[in-house]
């Protein structure tokens, strides 16, 4: 009967951001049509870099912030370090796109305003998770197990590093599996001098390059870095994976894809009679003019949260708590890593030696806790990795010393001693009482705002205390004449919720659907032609970040759902 | 070092963000592509009085001199403190600005009998030595004071060493002739020779 149907598209895509340019791509290369909906604006590949390649001369204030305004209108966001006048035109504005936020507990939504979302924002960071981690939940009993294993997604994570060009360096560890890596970025003197040093001193902890999502080698259409640096005010050379750069060309080149911009999703319609989603319905941000679609099926690549708020906002007779929400899940196990700066040392070694070129990465300590077998007697679950930072002190950091005339003039301008710095990002636990709710509040679109209850628990504490204590240990081993670690860990003095910026989970994938809301092929398992593909699938959180896992969950979603529209499963 | 002041500077060093391209605001004409708008420093002057402007450029060419290489003066740094205390400063640290200026603007030709721009270098540089001396106190000169919100109730000279410092290592004089700049590096080299007086790249580059 439902062949009979005139449908007006193969399948609705919610999002153009990292999730959704996937979910773009892989439908339309399928042969199927595709309608992406954005909320954003349209914003082109390189014309649209407004900030790309600025001198600070160029720009207001030389780059101090213009803090009232700020304040007024991204009081979150102005948090993130890529926060700029250069950037702001990707971010979205808090104060007409309000979310309730506590005054206790805050919760730090980051999103973004533009077609592409938050592919041109991140930190191009990418790792893969481990059997080890797919196991976690099963292992200690917090949350439920994982449908899904290492080898079930690895094919999806190769298909996906070739794509978006991935360097780094293998290493062989199995809490950190290799990938497809395009040859590494070089080091600096220091960082071999500590090395050289940890592998004496703190022979248990490998630091490598961190594989990032940055090409050392040409792909097509798409060259190789040229270290300009910063990355987040866009690349026209298209050196980083963003949607703009990699996936929406791929899709546009089928022919297959229709993109609207200024288009919020406010909801989607089930049909009783087919127990499927029949529409969409979105309203036009600027004209405020209301619209449907028919489609096939719905992907929601929206971003955690913004995905599982259409669901929430999705309620009929069969679903009055949220649509595919029978197992009472959705909104509920939000998750989060938290971040901060671990530890940080001096150095005055290689001070003879410089560096030339912005790398846009610095370099990586792979998880060395709880990994199986080992660290039996820790008071604490799973574990913590390290991002780096190696920096030259100059002007920037000694400004306000004392003085005057040439010779103060001649201290600023030269080179000081080096900075290494270990940025911890630990996991957290699925826990019920994380969640997202719809409120009360209306916005202007008369759609409710979005509200967090989310606390670290005594693990994710734990977690930071022993990141703070190891980075000590490793600085002290790697040479640093004078150290400094995070100190007095409590959550009042952690990052808050949001703000490690890998918000997961509310809509997570399990066997069973009295308990799940997404199958282990993320589609929900109450209504067959609907998938969710972003982080709201996430069952757990591991150490690593997240987006290179829900762009090889997404690729492997896609590919099961055209096989099973073919065979008129849907 | 407290926490906070630790974690600002921990966002530096993960970001690998610059200072400079932590916030700036742009006015809707200028949401154009930046690389090719007007500088900063050529905005419209309107806060000052040409008696001032002769008082902030010999403050700002005191605490940064032309040497064998440009200084203060020869980078535009007055302009940009004239823009920066009129456009960026709130209330209160305007309040301090006008009134540094005014103490200056009063005391000095009662004390030395000629206005401060007037006067040679070596009395310049005592009455700023002993501003310096009187202001050492303040939270401005502690350790972690960098990579931070502005300190509203810094002294005025204070005020002045940091918007001439700032203003000068992010011009394009003081990028391009006293540090290095580089846009388009092309490569990445982890292990140059860095010699005894070789200055450091100029943002963004970190
Ligand atoms: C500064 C920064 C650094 C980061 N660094 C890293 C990193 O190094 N590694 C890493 O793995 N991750 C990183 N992240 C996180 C990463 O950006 C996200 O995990 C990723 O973008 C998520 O992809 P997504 O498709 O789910 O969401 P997004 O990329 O945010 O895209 C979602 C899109 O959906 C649109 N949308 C939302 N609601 C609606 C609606 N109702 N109707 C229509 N459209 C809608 C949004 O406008 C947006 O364009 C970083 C993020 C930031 C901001
Ligand atoms: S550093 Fe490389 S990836 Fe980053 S913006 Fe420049 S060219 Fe692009």
């Amino acid at each position: 009967m439902r062949e009979a149907i005139q449908y007006d598209f193969d399948a609705v895509v919610v999002g153009s951001g990292i999730t959704g340019g996937w979910a773009a791509k892989e439908l339309t290369e399928k042969g199927l049509k595709v309608l992406v909906l954005e909320r954003g604006r349209d914003l082109q590949h390189g014309k649209g870099y407004r900030g790309e390649h600025a001198p600070d001369w160029k720009v207001p204030y030389h780059g101090k912030k213009p803090r009232e305004f700020y304040e007024e209108e991204y009081p979150m966001a102005n948090r993130v370090y890529a926060f700029s006048e250069a950037t702001r035109q990707y971010w979205l504005n808090e104060k007409q796109n309000p979310y309730v936020v506590d005054k206790q507990d805050p919760f730090m939504w980051i999103r973004g305003n533009t077609v592409g979302g938050r592919s041109l924002l991140w930190g191009r960071q990418v790792y893969r998770w481990s059997e080890m981690d797919f196991r976690a939940n099963e292992r200690d009993g917090h949350g439920i197990p994982w449908p899904v294993g290492y080898d079930d997604i690895a094919p999806w994570y190769s298909h996906v590093e070739k794509f978006i060009g991935v360097n780094g360096k293998a290493e062989g560890l199995p809490q950190l599996p290799d990938g497809e890596f395009q040859k590494p970025m070089p080091w600096m003197a220091l960082e071999r001098t500590i090395q050289r040093r940890l592998q004496k001193k703190a022979p248990d902890i490998t630091l490598t390059n961190a594989r990032v999502a940055v090409l050392t080698e040409d792909l097509p259409g798409r060259s190789a870095c040229h270290y300009c640096g910063p990355c987040h005010r866009g690349c026209s050379t298209g050196s980083y994976f963003s949607s703009q750069a990699s996936t929406l060309p791929a899709a546009r080149a089928t022919g297959n894809m229709t993109l609207k911009s200024n288009t919020l999703v406010e909801r989607l319609q089930y049909d009783a009679e087919t127990g499927r989603i029949a529409s969409i319905h979105v309203v036009d941000t600027e004209t405020r003019e209301r619209q449907s679609f028919s489609a096939r099926m719905f992907f929601l690549c929206a971003s955690t949260v913004a995905s599982t708020q259409i669901l929430m906002q999705s309620t009929s007779e069969q679903f009055p708590q949220g649509l595919a929400n029978r197992s009472g899940a959705l909104g509920h196990y939000l998750m989060d890593h938290t971040l901060g700066m671990s530890g940080m040392g001096l150095f005055y070694d290689d001070m003879d030696s410089y560096y030339y070129g912005n790398r846009p990465t610095g370099l990586y300590v792979p998880r060395f806790r709880n990994l199986e077998g080992e660290d039996e007697n820790l008071d604490f679950l799973r574990g913590y990795n390290y991002q780096t930072a190696t920096l030259r002190m100059d002007w920037q950091t000694s400004f306000n010393t004392k003085g005057f005339g040439a010779d103060l003039k001649n201290s600023l301008r030269k080179p000081g001693p080096w900075l290494f710095a270990l940025a911890g990002f630990t996991e957290c636990l699925p826990r019920e009482s994380n969640r997202m709710y719809l409120s009360k509040k209306l916005d202007r679109f008369g759609l409710p705002q979005v509200a967090f209850d989310m606390r670290w628990s005594d693990n994710e504490v734990k977690l930071r205390q022993d990141a703070a204590q190891q980075a000590t240990r490793i600085l002290r081993a790697a040479g640093a004449v004078f150290t400094m670690g995070e100190e007095n860990i409590s959550p009042e003095t952690m990052s808050l919720p949001g703000e490690g910026i890998h918000e997961m989970g509310t809509a997570r994938m399990g066997n069973d659907p009295a308990q799940a809301v997404l199958n282990k092929w993320n589609q929900a398992h109450d209504v067959p032609n609907l998938f969710v593909t972003d982080g709201s699938f996430m069952t757990s959180a591991s150490c690593v970040n997240p987006s290179l896992t829900y762009m090889a969950f997404t690729a492997r979603a896609c590919d099961y759902a055209a096989t099973q529209l073919a065979a008129g499963q849907l | 070092m407290n926490r906070r002041e630790f974690m600002q500077c921990a966002v530096i060093m993960i970001s690998g963000a610059s200072a400079a391209q932590l916030g700036f605001a742009l006015s809707p004409e200028q949401e154009t592509y930046l690389a090719t708008a007007p500088d900063y420093i050529a905005g419209e002057l309107n806060f000052l009085t040409p008696a001032q402007r002769n008082l902030v450029a010999a403050m700002a060419e005191v605490v940064i001199p032309r040497t064998e290489t440009p200084g203060a003066i020869d980078a535009g740094v007055p302009r940009f403190i004239e823009l920066m205390a009129g456009d960026w400063f709130n209330d209160q640290e305007r309040a301090i600005f006008v009134a540094g200026l005014a103490d200056i603007e009063t005391r000095i030709p009662v004390d030395y009998g000629k206005p401060f721009h007037l006067l040679e270098a070596s009395l310049q540089l005592e009455i700023m030595q002993d501003l310096e001396a009187q202001a050492k106190d303040s939270a401005w000169y502690d350790f972690a004071n960098v990579q931070r919100q502005f300190i509203s109730d810094a002294p005025f000279i204070c005020q002045v060493k940091e918007l001439t410092i700032w203003g000068f290592f992010t011009s394009e004089v003081g990028a391009r002739e006293v540090l290095r700049y580089e846009p388009m590096p092309m490569r990445f080299d982890g292990d140059i020779p860095l010699g005894p007086d070789e200055s450091t790249w100029a943002g963004p580059s970190f």
